[in-house]
Formats: C-alpha cells, sequence, structure tokens
C-alpha cells in the first residue's frame, strides 16, 4: 500500500511537472474571428471603460469578430514585446512605440501598412506619419504602424530662480531657442553655480534633433550626430557645466529627476505638457506662484513623441486587424482618448477641435494652445533607430565629456561607433 | 531483518504482477524526475546554450552566426567590459575582509544567550531579511543631496555643499560598499554562532583557567575554531560581491553612476541581454567571462582550504 501511494505521489508530481511545462498554449472560439488586441499599461480605472465601449462598438459593427483586449504594465515592456514576438505570438494589434517598431519591423514581424492601407496616409499628419515610415539597413521601406497619440508641450520656467540668479527674462520677448538659454549660463553660474540649475543637465538625441544637428546620413543607414553641428552642441553644454550651469547631481538625473528638480524648486527651465500647469499648481504651490510659460525651447522644430498601432504580419486575420487599428485611430475615436488620456491626436484635422484650442486666459489654456500649435508643427526627433541602449551610451559618454574626461568629439564619436555597430 | 521486509514487499509486488526488481528502479527515478527535468530547464540547458551564444553575434530576435572568438576580443576593447570589470573586481577585494572578519567579531560578541544577546542577534539580523529595493531607497533618502547625512552634517555646520555620495565615482562604489556589509553582516554573523557554538566550551574554561580575557580568548579559540568557515565566509562573500547589482543599481537610479563609471558586470550583462536590441551573443560572452572568474575565485579558495586542512 505503502509502495503504491509512494509511486502514485512521484507519478503525480512528474505529470504535474511536465504538464506545467506543456501549459502554454493558445485557444480560440469556434464560430467566431478573434483578434489579440494590445495595449500597454491602459487597464485601469481612467481608461477601462473607454476601450471597453470602443471594442464593443467595433464588434457589433462587425458582427462575429470577437476582440480579446490584453493589457501590458508599465515595466519591461519592451521585453515583453520582443519575448512575444521571439516566440512567435504578438498580438494581431500591437501598441507601441517608434523604437521597438523599428526593431520588429526588421525582424519581419510587423506588416508594412503603406502597402497594406495605402490610402490611411492622407488620414493622418504628415509629421506622424512619416515618424511611422522606416527604411535602413536591411529594411524593406515601410509605414510600420498607424500613429495613434502625440505628445508635446511648452517650456516652463521659474522667474524667482532666475532673478535670484541675475537674469531677468522679458514676458512679451521670453526665451524660445536653446541658444537663449546657452547665453544665460555664465551669469547663471555666477550667481547660482552649484545652488539651482539652468536646465536638464545632459541632452537628448531629440535635443540635437531640435537644435539643428543632422542625426542620420539620407539612407538612414548610419548616425552623423558626431558631425560639426554635433560637436558644438554638446560643447555649448561643457561650457555650461564649467560656468556652474547645472549641478553634478543632473548629470545622473531622469526626465522624472527634471521634475523633481523643478517641482522642488532648483531648476530653471523644463519642458513640459499641457497639463504641467495644474501639476505645478497642486503638487509645487511655491514654484506656481513664479510660473511662467514659454514655447518649447528649440532652435528648430519642437519635439514631439508618438505611439502607434502596428499590426502583426503573421496574423490571420490582417484585413480585419488594419480595419481594428484604423478604427481606434480614426479621428472620432483619437479624439475621444486625447480628452481622457491628455495626450493629442495624429488625425488630420483633429488638433483644431475646440477642445485644444481653449479661448481663456489661464495658463493652462495658453499651455493647451501652445501644445496644439506645436503638434501642428512639430516634428519627432528621435530616429526609431537610436534604441534605448545608444541613449544609454549617449548620457554615460557626454556625462564623461561634461567631467572634462573626454572631449565632445571624442564622446559623440564613441556614441556614433557604438550604435552604427547596433544599427 | 531488511531481507524479510524486502521479501514481504517482494511478495506483495509478485502478488500484484508487478516484477519487484523493475519497480524498485522506477520509483526512485519517478522521484528525481522533477527535480532533472527542473535543473535542465532552468539551469543546463541555459548555460550550455549561453556558452553557445557566446560564440555566436545573435540577437534576441535574430539567431545570428558563429562569430568564433569576436565578442570576447571585442570585450577587451570596450570601455564599459573594462570599467564592470574593474568596478566588480574592486568591489571583491574591499568587501571579503570586512565580510570575513566584522561577522566573526559580531558573532563572538553576541555568542553569549541572555536576552538582551538575543535582542542584537535580532536587531543585526533584520538588514539581512530587508528586500534589496528597500535597503536601496532607504540608504538613497539617507546618502541623497538632500538626504540625512548630508543634512545632518550641514546643521552641524561640518560642510557648507553637500557630500555628493551618489554622483562621485568613487564615493557612490564606496558607499553601496558600505550598504552591501551593513545588509550582509547578519547572513555571516549567523554562520559564524552555529560554528562558535561547536566550540568545545572546555577550551573556553581551559583558557580563562590560564587566565586569558576575552580578547585573547577571542584570538586563541574562537579564531582557530572558525578557521573553515572563514574560508567558506570568504568563498561566498566575494562571489556575490562580484556579482553585485542591487545596491548599485538602487544607489545610482539604475544608471551605472555619472557616465557609466560605476557599472559592474552583472549590470552590464543586464544592458547589453534585455530589451527588444538585447545583443545576446555578447552578454553571453560577458557572463561567460563571469563564470570563469567566479569558477577561479572558487578553485582558488578550495586550494587554501585544502592547505589549512593539511
Amino acid at each position: 500500500m505503502k509502495g503504491t501511494i509512494k509511486k502514485a505521489v512521484a507519478l503525480g508530481a512528474a505529470i504535474a511537472m511536465m504538464g506545467g511545462l506543456a501549459a502554454c498554449g493558445t485557444s480560440s472560439s469556434s464560430g467566431t474571428t478573434e483578434l489579440k488586441f494590445q495595449t500597454w499599461n491602459l487597464k485601469n480605472e481612467k481608461f477601462t471603460s473607454y476601450f471597453e465601449d470602443l471594442i464593443a462598438q467595433f464588434e457589433k459593427d462587425n458582427p462575429g469578430v470577437k476582440i480579446k483586449w490584453v493589457d501590458q504594465p508599465a515595466d519591461n515592456y519592451e521585453d515583453k514585446l520582443s519575448t512575444d514576438a521571439a516566440a512567435g505570438e504578438l498580438p494581431d494589434v500591437v501598441d507601441m512605440g517608434p523604437e521597438p517598431a523599428y526593431t520588429l519591423a526588421k525582424a519581419g514581424v510587423l506588416l508594412n501598412l503603406a502597402d497594406a492601407a495605402p490610402e490611411a496616409e492622407k488620414d493622418f499628419l504628415p509629421a506622424a506619419w512619416s515618424a511611422a515610415t522606416f527604411k535602413g539597413t536591411d529594411l524593406e521601406e515601410g509605414t510600420y504602424g498607424f500613429p495613434w497619440y502625440l505628445n508635446s508641450g511648452p517650456t516652463f520656467y521659474n522667474k524667482a530662480v532666475l532673478s535670484e540668479c541675475g537674469i531677468t527674462v522679458d514676458p512679451n520677448d521670453p526665451p524660445t531657442k536653446q541658444d537663449d538659454i546657452f547665453a544665460m549660463a555664465d551669469t547663471f553660474g555666477k550667481n547660482c553655480g552649484g545652488k539651482y540649475a539652468l536646465t536638464s543637465g545632459i541632452p537628448s538625441i531629440q535635443d540635437f534633433g531640435m537644435y539643428g544637428v543632422q542625426l542620420m546620413n539620407d539612407d538612414r543607414t548610419e548616425f552623423t550626430f558626431n558631425n560639426a553641428k554635433g560637436v558644438e552642441f554638446v560643447q555649448h553644454y561643457i561650457d555650461m557645466y564649467n560656468a556652474g550651469a547645472f549641478t553634478d547631481d543632473m548629470l545622473n538625473s531622469s526626465t522624472s529627476g527634471e521634475s523633481k528638480s523643478f517641482n522642488g524648486g532648483s531648476q530653471a527651465f523644463m519642458n513640459g505638457n499641457a497639463y504641467s500647469v495644474d501639476d505645478i499648481r497642486k503638487n509645487a504651490p511655491k514654484v506656481f506662484e513664479n510660473l511662467a510659460i514659454t514655447d518649447f525651447i528649440a532652435n528648430t522644430k519642437p519635439n514631439m513623441f508618438m505611439e502607434m498601432l502596428t499590426v502583426n504580419a503573421t496574423s490571420k486575420h490582417q484585413d480585419l486587424a488594419i480595419k481594428f487599428a484604423r478604427f481606434v485611430t480614426n479621428s472620432d475615436n483619437q479624439l475621444a482618448f486625447d480628452k481622457k488620456a491628455n495626450v493629442f491626436p495624429s488625425s488630420t484635422g483633429t488638433i483644431d477641435d475646440d477642445f485644444f484650442n481653449p479661448s481663456d486666459d489661464t495658463m493652462d489654456a495658453e499651455a493647451m494652445r501652445m501644445s496644439a500649435d506645436q503638434i501642428r508643427n512639430g516634428e519627432i526627433w528621435g530616429p526609431p533607430q537610436f534604441t534605448s541602449a545608444c541613449s544609454t551610451m549617449l548620457r554615460e559618454e557626454i556625462a564623461q565629456a561634461l567631467q572634462g574626461k573626454i572631449t565632445a568629439k571624442e564622446a559623440l564619436d564613441a556614441t556614433v561607433k557604438y550604435c552604427n555597430e547596433r544599427i | 531483518m531488511a531481507k524479510t521486509k524486502t521479501k514481504k514487499r517482494g511478495g506483495d509486488a509478485a502478488a500484484q504482477g508487478v516484477d519487484p526488481r523493475s519497480s524498485g528502479r522506477i520509483v526512485p527515478w519517478l522521484f528525481v524526475l522533477p527535480p532533472i527535468l527542473w535543473i535542465c530547464t532552468f539551469s543546463l540547458i541555459p548555460f550550455f546554450n549561453t556558452i553557445r551564444l557566446s560564440f555566436t553575434d545573435s540577437t534576441l530576435l535574430k539567431p545570428g552566426k558563429f562569430v568564433g572568438l569576436e565578442n570576447y576580443v571585442n570585450m577587451f576593447t570596450d570601455r564599459r567590459f573594462q570599467t564592470a570589470f574593474f568596478n566588480s573586481s574592486l568591489y571583491v577585494v574591499c568587501i571579503v575582509p570586512f565580510m570575513v572578519i566584522l561577522p566573526l567579531m559580531l558573532a563572538a560578541l553576541v555568542a553569549e544567550k541572555t536576552r538582551i544577546m538575543n535582542f542584537f542577534r535580532t536587531a543585526f539580523y533584520t538588514p539581512v531579511i530587508m528586500s534589496s529595493v528597500v535597503v536601496g531607497l532607504l540608504w538613497t533618502n539617507i546618502l541623497d543631496k538632500d538626504g540625512l547625512l548630508n543634512g545632518t552634517f550641514k546643521a552641524l555646520k561640518w560642510i557648507s555643499t553637500p557630500i555628493p555620495f551618489l554622483t562621485d565615482r568613487w564615493l557612490l562604489l564606496f558607499s553601496a560598499m558600505a550598504v552591501t556589509i551593513w545588509s550582509g553582516l547578519g547572513y555571516y554573523m549567523l554562520i559564524y554562532l552555529a560554528n562558535i557554538a561547536n566550540i568545545d566550551g572546555t577550551l573556553y574554561e581551559a583558557a580563562s583557567i590560564d587566565g586569558c580575557g576575552g580578547i585573547r580568548q577571542f584570538f586563541h579559540v574562537t579564531l582557530p575554531g572558525c578557521r573553515v568557515t572563514m574560508i567558506l565566509v570568504m568563498l561566498l562573500s566575494s562571489m556575490s560581491a562580484f556579482r553585485v547589482f542591487g545596491e548599485i543599481y538602487m544607489l545610482s537610479g539604475g544608471s551605472g553612476g555619472v557616465g557609466g563609471a560605476d557599472l559592474t558586470m552583472t549590470m552590464l550583462i543586464k544592458q547589453e541581454g534585455t530589451g527588444i536590441n538585447a545583443r545576446t551573443g555578447y552578454s553571453g560572452a560577458l557572463g561567460m567571462v563571469m563564470f570563469v572568474v567566479l569558477g577561479c575565485i572558487i578553485g582558488i579558495e578550495w586550494i587554501v582550504q585544502r592547505r589549512s586542512e593539511d
């Protein structure tokens, strides 16, 4: 009896073990066509009802279609995308930014929508469609996602910090260019060196683009931001650092660190968004008392960020997946989503809606109008080939250049070499 | 007696139409099958796959082709590898002496079985059970530019500008070492306590009769009695020091310090080997270098142990 029990337990454990290993699989309901739609961190109190209504409407308009909505948490989303893609389990319609989309497009996982749905181009802002259009090494030129939502915003500044540091800003002629900020560095550093930061410490690739640096060659096969203009740009930051215009801890700071520093009253300029005014009003009332606003500071066009809806190239129901992705990104549905999510539309003409162009005199309204204007005229500067690993490398190299360990040219050469090896 | 039992079992099996010898062979295998599958799936196969990957230029989404020793050659001209290898090695050199000596001293101090010593044992062990994220946040708040330490120093007028614990290349590294020591002391103290409990009490009595005080008893009884455990602690602490990740990751906000100057091997492997653009071939090669270094550490300490036993 005892032996039988032992055998049963051992056999059970072995079966459970193998069962556990074999438990990965998919199922589909019969009689209906099921599409899997994946979003990034959008299943929550704020957005769930929006997506449930959206899906219900699509299912009503398309009898026999069932949309299975899955949402992934904010952290490690790119890891999840790559794991799914490597396993051949990417959903039919997937929410992602241009950078992961470029990598997946290169791996042949995403559908070229310029071929599959060429009529869609006219429905989107040219800058957005252009940013979703990739070309590069080992990649057929094409558009690999429908632009979904955009974000941009004005630059905020703290008048009290600037005044204490010997800088007076004319409210009728505030700084609007990166060169204006560089010109303030000496005075700022002389009066406030080590105490306050003039702006965020380490420039991103988008900052290079806004300064007018050519980031890539025309074929999009190599990075070129180690050119003379790029070196000149980094040299400005080195000069600002040497003048004491930002503190050492800014060398390690991220975007959230920048916001923390500005809200804490220790940073003079911050690039924000249309809804930053309310955030500062609530969380940093002292800063709000001295808050002023100007256009996104850029020598050329302001920067925008974009999220897209991509279609899996191996989807069994590509036409339906395209139809659903176009439905989610159509003007009406974008507008409804943007109002909830505090973002901006990529569809043609939607930005002219009254919601984005309030007429009152509050700073919130001014920030909204400025943001809308930037959406009309902005550019998505970050090349999709510039991966997060390249961003890390750029930050590390520039930090070393600021500290005088290497020159601006050496920092950019090393970054360009690193990124070109991985392009 | 054993024979009778076997016979009886065999009799039962025979009665059930089962060959007792084959049953005796299968059952043990059924018991070990789950762990064997587990080890193969999650240790052995990934390990051999890592060796294979290290000779390819594969990325997460591309199998890659055989490139021979290219990854290993590239590593030695990679500034980030040099920094990471140096930092991890320095971590071992600086951490291990503290990890071997301090917990032993603590264990000797709290070995006495009294209530107050129970309290101290618990207090010293508390950091061990804290999550590394909590430890990281705690120390970030202490060491930050506006943190507790700089605030106190400023209040005492010892400094006028904050000490850059989290932004200076060396201060960040040494701060992380201090956190590692603080959070690891209790664990090794517990190992030493188990060892001290096994030292023959008559040795202390004899030493006491001979006029030895506490300090001399420590050097002449406790220390020799813990020699083998010290080698074990040296091995464990050097392996965990070379694999340091959490402390530097948390204190640097995930960046590996200003300009990546405080990167460690594990951080570099994570950066290269994860994400949608992961270079699995190169990170595999980094992993193999780490494996070889850890193997050498184990080998050296095994030799030391053998010699000390002789």
